[in-house]
């Protein structure tokens, strides 16, 4: 619960920083808009030239790339003070975060929420549920496990970014990092499907972003076997297990150098 | 991403939009080469920090200009990311092999890299123009400039060729400088136009990048007036 009070705070302080400059929060927000909508807008005309693209309908790949956007843009807003992290250890600013009787890991991954990225998802959410109430109409059981699925996809990505902060304790580097993570989650774009082996497995099993973006999707549209929703799940569970491990191996390793 | 995109299109259908394979995997692939050359740029992180932070005051004093300082620091750092991009390029090619189609004339190939040329320059005159707000708003450099970025990333076509566009919107967006960034150049080097029509677009952008700088010199000189080094 003292847990839960503090995040709230931090998104309060967030929120106000956001609200302090008005404008600014607008053009960043329009700009999000413009961006995820060229993007569909592009899939539209895509399909007045083709009927189905690897088997899937216009409705079907439009839901994919909103879902994408439901997972990516929430994963972004909650852990968006990862991207800050480095700071926090080059000049030993991280000392003060590990002095008080707060967890640190919880600390680095949701102190800072962006606003900005959270009335983008509205919208988003908003339209994925018009478009799969519309054109997919799935049932209850499908929704609780795509629901299921979405915490499952924020569970890795929470993994990804705790693997980011304790290879940036070691050493000093996250942007990069995730640079690399952010690169790698576009591609999901699409479903993981239309890649081509080997490429799709790596995408899937050894980095698991089919997993976190595609695998969704499918269990909405009934496309995936009981056998590989289980597999998402334990590579949900292992993948957190692993970082938290990580994490905990690296704070040995922190020398609080700079300060 | 989106040459498994198109693959996957091309995968029951050959021909789309007026493309075939050939041409829309050379078109994938000339986009990464293009947007290495045209897209890099270091100026772009740094510009707008030198002017809110003060440090612009360095380069008064230096016997070249700093917009031509940064033009020379973007054109060595192009260059660099192409021997990237070109080792990229070939380890593609290597995994993927795809058939690929270029146009058949010298003449078009040679403007097709000329017009490339040009287009990092109008590049090069859009960023710093979308950056000269931090002369006004020192605290937001980045802001204009993201939107900037946004609209570039999918209206100079490097995921899709513009003329999958209505005409109408390809008539419209020729008079913005975004097609003349990625999708005209490579148009040109994919026999997408005829050597007139071709001809035509290198014109076109020479206007285009003459309006764009004449633009921002004038908002530099009228910046550089309203600038306090409000940093130091």
């Amino acid at each position: 619960m003292k847990t839960f009070r503090v995040i709230v705070r931090f998104s309060a302080n967030s929120l106000q920083q956001v609200l302090s400059n008005v404008p600014v929060f607008l053009l960043f927000f329009f700009s999000k808009l413009v961006r995820y909508g060229l993007f569909l807008l592009f899939l539209i005309l895509l399909f007045n030239g083709v009927s189905s693209v690897k088997g899937y309908s216009r409705e079907q790949m439009l839901l994919f790339y909103l879902i994408f956007n439901v997972i990516d843009t929430t994963a972004q807003m909650m852990f968006r003070e990862v991207y800050r992290f480095r700071s926090l250890i080059v000049t030993g600013g991280f000392d003060a975060v590990l002095t008080k009787p707060f967890s640190p890991i919880i600390r680095s991954l949701f102190g800072g929420p962006d606003f900005i990225d959270f009335g983008v998802l509205l919208i988003i959410v908003a339209t994925t549920i018009y478009v799969a109430n519309t054109y997919i109409h799935p049932s209850w059981l499908q929704i609780i496990l795509f629901l299921a699925m979405i915490i499952n996809s924020l569970l890795i990505a929470a993994a990804f970014h705790i693997l980011v902060l304790g290879i940036g304790i070691i050493t000093f580097s996250v942007d990069h990092l995730v640079m690399i993570f952010r690169d790698l989650t576009a591609l999901m774009r699409i479903p993981v499907d239309m890649f081509t082996n080997p490429i799709r497995s790596i995408l899937t099993f050894v980095i698991p972003v089919g997993i976190m973006f595609t695998y969704p999707a499918k269990v909405l549209f009934g496309l995936l076997s009981w056998q590989l929703v289980v597999v998402s799940f334990v590579f949900g569970g292992l993948s957190l297990y692993l970082s938290l491990k990580f994490w905990h191996y690296s704070l040995r390793q922190y020398q609080s150098a700079s300060s | 991403m989106t040459y498994f995109l198109w693959h996957s299109v091309f995968s029951s259908n050959s021909n789309v939009f007026g493309y075939s394979k050939e041409q829309m995997m050379a078109y994938v692939f000339l986009v990464l080469l293009v947007t290495s050359f045209v897209m890099s740029a270091p100026s772009n992180d740094n510009v707008g920090g030198e002017i809110s932070n003060g440090t612009l005051n360095n380069f008064f004093v230096k016997p070249i200009s700093y917009l031509s300082y940064w033009l020379t620091r973007d054109w060595a750092s192009k260059l660099l990311n192409m021997l990237f991009a070109v080792f990229e390029f070939s380890l593609l090619w290597f995994l993927f092999k795809p058939q690929i189609y270029f146009s058949q004339s010298p003449t078009q190939l040679l403007l097709g890299i000329f017009l490339t040329i040009i287009s990092a320059l109008i590049y090069f005159v859009i960023t710093k123009l979308a950056i000269s707000v931090a002369f006004w708003t020192p605290e937001n450099t980045w802001g204009f400039m993201f939107i900037i970025l946004v609209f570039m990333d999918v209206l100079a076509g490097s995921i899709f060729p513009l003329d999958l566009l209505p005409k109408s919107v390809m008539t419209f967006l020729q008079f913005t400088p975004f097609p003349y960034m990625i999708y005209y150049p490579i148009a040109i080097l994919v026999g997408r136009v005829d050597l007139i029509t071709a001809l035509k677009i290198l014109l076109q952008s020479m206007a285009m990048l003459g309006f764009w700088y004449y633009v921002v010199m004038k908002v530099w000189k009228k910046g550089l007036k309203n600038y306090a080094a409000v940093g130091i």
